[in-house]
């Protein structure tokens, strides 16, 4: 990949890249101590739903990665900048421990669906739930559309799949926050005062993959 | 519900098919359901996704991992279960739970040819206690995770009417439907070359008669209206 300009940030992804759950990848925590002496700023996008970030940060420090609360930018944080914009009350499909990023927002009588990484959401009543609302004009706002997510005994079903059954059923189109979709890059960037072609971004999934 | 009529120019005989995407019940529970209900209905009759299924995974060698209602497991007793190589999918209600739902994708994730058999691909449907989820949400759920496109068996399916009009001997020329959707009843009908109407029960929304691709021949307040309706134009 050429660069026309000097490299002034790496975006790095967290799960998969980083770490699986609780165990780091072999190398990576070397990796990111030799990239720290570079002259360059790091940020860690990640699409990660199931944790706010401060739960997030915990889990990589006790890893042994050298990383701050502050330098992590989730699409979850980017839900809540979109529901604050748009000034709805939203039915949280989240998972519980992700809900501390959403304090402060107003959930009563729900116009609005958010939908993250929630197994314990994604059945058949709640879906229902969600459904109805969206029918009834509520937008439906998706943190990231991945198509499922690696576990130690395996691969997983991600949000992805339930979003696009939602879709289908309503035939509305869900306003995804989350990577690959462009506005999440820019806002990762904008909060290290950077352009597109300054950055660099390493993951592990070639679809998210941005140049 | 929809019911097939067929008009002998001649003798105005209308004989009646039913061709449902019912998968919660075999056939047998939900012919005597509508029995009981004071309908006039014999399980010759009923067209339904389940035994269409059994026919094709016979016919492929296909053995499925089940996706669907509790009640509607007997329709596969016959149906060798065992190391599968598809999934099958039907409206499984309070079975689609994440934990089944998961199941069934890795059983597809981990084919090299995985095949997915959707047992009809309804949006929504309406029961006494609101609008829900149908299984087309769910089979598109599993395309989008597995990236692949699943077979559906059932209306609005070409083949699945085909076969009604067989059984019948008959043109699709010489039939009309009545149903409650505009998308899989109507138009599934439409595309085989019958004409359709739409009844304003059910499932049926307002903004089903400005559908964008779906025109029905007509839109009837219910079943009573249409039957009348066609009656007259035989007389």
């Amino acid at each position: 990949m050429a660069t026309r300009r000097a490299l002034k940030a790496v975006l790095i992804d967290l799960s998969g890249t980083l770490h699986i759950e609780d165990t780091a990848i072999s190398g990576a925590q070397e990796a990111l101590q030799k990239l720290r002496s570079a002259p360059v700023a790091v940020k860690f996008v990640t699409n990660t739903t199931k944790e706010c970030k401060r739960t997030l940060c915990e889990r990589l420090q006790k890893l042994n990665f050298d990383i701050h609360e502050d330098e992590i930018f989730t699409s979850l944080t980017a839900a809540r900048n979109l529901v604050e914009q748009e000034q709805v009350r939203p039915l949280l499909l989240v998972d519980d421990s992700a809900l501390e990023d959403f304090e402060g927002i107003d959930t009563s009588g729900p116009n609005a669906v958010v939908v993250g990484l929630a197994p314990q959401h994604f059945n058949y009543n709640t879906l229902n739930k969600a459904f109805r609302l969206i029918l009834d004009g509520a937008p439906l706002i998706a943190i990231h559309k991945a198509r499922y997510y690696k576990k130690l005994d395996g691969l997983s079903l991600g949000p992805g799949p339930f979003i696009t059954g939602l879709e289908y059923a309503t035939d509305v189109k869900a306003t995804v926050v989350g990577k690959p979709e462009k506005p999440f890059f820019v806002e990762a960037l904008r909060s290290i005062g950077c352009q597109p072609e300054e950055a660099v971004m390493i993951g592990d999934v070639c679809t998210e993959l941005v140049n | 519900m929809v019911y097939f009529l067929w008009c002998r120019i001649k003798e105005a005989d209308l004989k009646v098919r039913f061709c449902t995407n019912e998968t919660q019940a075999t056939r047998e529970k939900f012919v005597a359901k509508l029995q009981n209900l004071g309908f006039d209905i014999t399980f010759g009759e009923v067209f339904a996704p389940a035994p269409a299924a059994c026919q094709i995974l016979k016919e492929r060698g296909l053995r499925p991992h089940l996706l669907v209602h509790d009640g509607l497991l007997p329709e596969f007793n016959q149906i060798d279960q065992s190391n599968p190589n598809c999934v099958v999918i039907g409206d499984a209600a309070d079975n689609f739970s994440y934990k089944n739902l998961n199941e069934a994708f890795q059983v597809l994730i981990g084919l090299e040819k995985p095949v997915l058999l959707s047992l009809g691909r309804g949006r929504y449907y309406k029961e006494t206690d609101g609008m829900k989820l149908d299984v087309g949400a769910y089979m598109k759920a599993l395309e989008y995770a597995c990236d692949i496109k699943a077979e559906v068996i059932g209306k609005p399916a070409k083949m699945f009417f085909l076969s009604a009009l067989s059984d019948m001997d008959l043109e699709p020329d010489q039939v009309i439907m009545i149903g409650d959707d505009i998308v899989n009843d109507v138009g599934g009908a439409q595309q085989c070359g019958m004409k359709a109407v739409q009844v304003r029960t059910g499932k049926y929304r307002p903004c089903d008669e400005q559908h964008p691709t779906v025109k029905a021949d007509g839109y009837v307040d219910n079943l009573a209206q249409a039957v009348k309706i066609l009656l007259e134009h035989l007389h």
